[in-house]
């Protein structure tokens, strides 16, 4: 399960930023995650409640943004997402299709909080 | 930019001037790619191969799709021809990397232990394990699944996906992310092509459509067919490096 390693560099990449902004803390953090980035949302979210535990995204919720793939038909020129594990247009049916776009895999956003470290945790 | 004011000053700057309030939250907008750290160690894998005038070659299927295998065939029909060298990625044993000693070739095991892939820091360590001056092409045989590896770039020169006529003819669509990196497909096995229901255009066509300039070959490595072709596509590719 690469998943973890992803989830992992996810943490640390955004941890660093917080750092470097001065955060105390990271509220949530937003990854955009497309279907032909092989990375599975669900399994990046179940790796992240482990690998957010001891640093600053200990309590930062995570999002997933999707980037969907674009498929244009080359036969009735339908340009859009494509449906499920079909590589061909949901409209005619032709399977001559340019495909762009769903390779993403990005830190896409953090939300901090900025301000003094809390003394013990507390307020 | 500063979500409290919308002011250009940097935070630490201004939280120093005590113009801003101490505690506020912001959002931080950064678009940053996960795979960066790969990908920049994928890149000095490719420039250090291109130095040494060595093709990286990496091979990418399900298990058992016969990758061992052909590059065993490729090695017996070049004899002379090509230097061979293999770097092996397996979960656990070195039984692939057996195989390839056995034929005389230059062979580094990584044991990818828990990790489903190889990653570009792996075949890093493993270039600085084989006698790069000596070989023409060097093949990088994945870790035999259909899912992770194509995930990371290696840095190798191609990257190939075999598919076998076992397997199905329905697989690019279903696994399609080692289908869009590759260069080349080769759909292997089709010595058993008389015993299992596999039309042979589709899975070059779907795979064509997650990536435009796919050479696609077809490979037996028992009877040796179209063995000949990929070593020719492999050598061509070896001479554009110099
Ligand atoms: N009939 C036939 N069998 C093949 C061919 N290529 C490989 N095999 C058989 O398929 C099985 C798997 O072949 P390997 O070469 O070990 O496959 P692999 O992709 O290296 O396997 P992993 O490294 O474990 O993922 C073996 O039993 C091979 O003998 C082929 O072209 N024709
Ligand atoms: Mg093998
Ligand atoms: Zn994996
Ligand atoms: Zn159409």
């Amino acid at each position: 399960m690469h998943e973890w390693g992803v989830a992992r560099e996810l943490v640390r990449q955004a941890e660093g930023e917080a750092r470097r902004r001065g955060a105390r803390e990271v509220r949530s953090v937003t990854a955009r995650v497309g279907p032909l980035s092989g990375v599975a949302p669900e399994l990046l979210a179940r790796a992240y409640e482990v690998a957010r535990l001891g640093t600053l995204l200990e309590s930062a919720a995570l999002s997933v943004e999707p980037d969907p793939v674009l498929a244009s038909c080359r036969e009735c020129g339908r340009e859009g997402p494509l449906e499920g594990a079909v590589l061909a247009c949901p409209r005619c049916g032709n399977r001559e299709l340019v495909v762009r776009g769903g390779d993403a895999l990005h830190l896409a956003k953090i939300e901090i909080e900025i301000g003094p470290e809390p003394p013990g945790g507390e307020g | 930019m500063c979500e409290t004011c919308g002011c250009g000053l940097p935070e630490a700057a201004k939280r120093r001037s005590g113009e801003h309030p101490r505690e506020h939250v912001e959002e931080a907008v950064l678009y940053r790619g996960l795979l960066a750290a790969n990908d920049a160690q994928a890149r000095e894998n490719r420039e250090h191969l291109l130095a040494r005038g060595v093709l990286g070659v990496n091979l990418m299927s399900g298990p058992g799709a016969g990758k061992t295998s052909l590059i065993e065939a490729l090695a017996r029909r070049t004899r002379g021809r090509l230097r061979l060298g293999v770097i092996e990625g397996d979960l656990a044993t070195d039984r692939d990397a057996r195989r390839i000693r056995a034929l005389g070739l230059p062979v580094h095991q990584v044991v990818t232990g828990s990790t489903c892939h190889l990653d570009a820091a792996m075949v890093h360590d493993a270039l600085h394990r084989l006698p790069l001056d000596a070989l023409d092409i060097l093949f990088v045989e994945n870790v035999g699944n259909l899912v992770c590896p194509g995930v990371y770039d290696l840095g190798c020169q191609l990257d190939g996906v075999l598919l076998s006529v076992t397997e199905g003819d329905d697989k690019v669509a279903k696994y399609p992310v080692a289908f869009r990196r590759a260069n080349f497909l080769c759909i292997s096995k089709t010595d058993l092509l008389p015993h299992v229901s596999f039309d042979v255009s589709r899975p070059g066509q779907e795979a064509r459509v997650l990536k435009g300039d796919l050479e696609l070959f077809y490979c037996s490595s028992v009877t040796g067919e179209g063995t000949e072709a990929l070593l020719a596509y492999l050598e061509a590719g070896r001479a554009k490096l110099s």
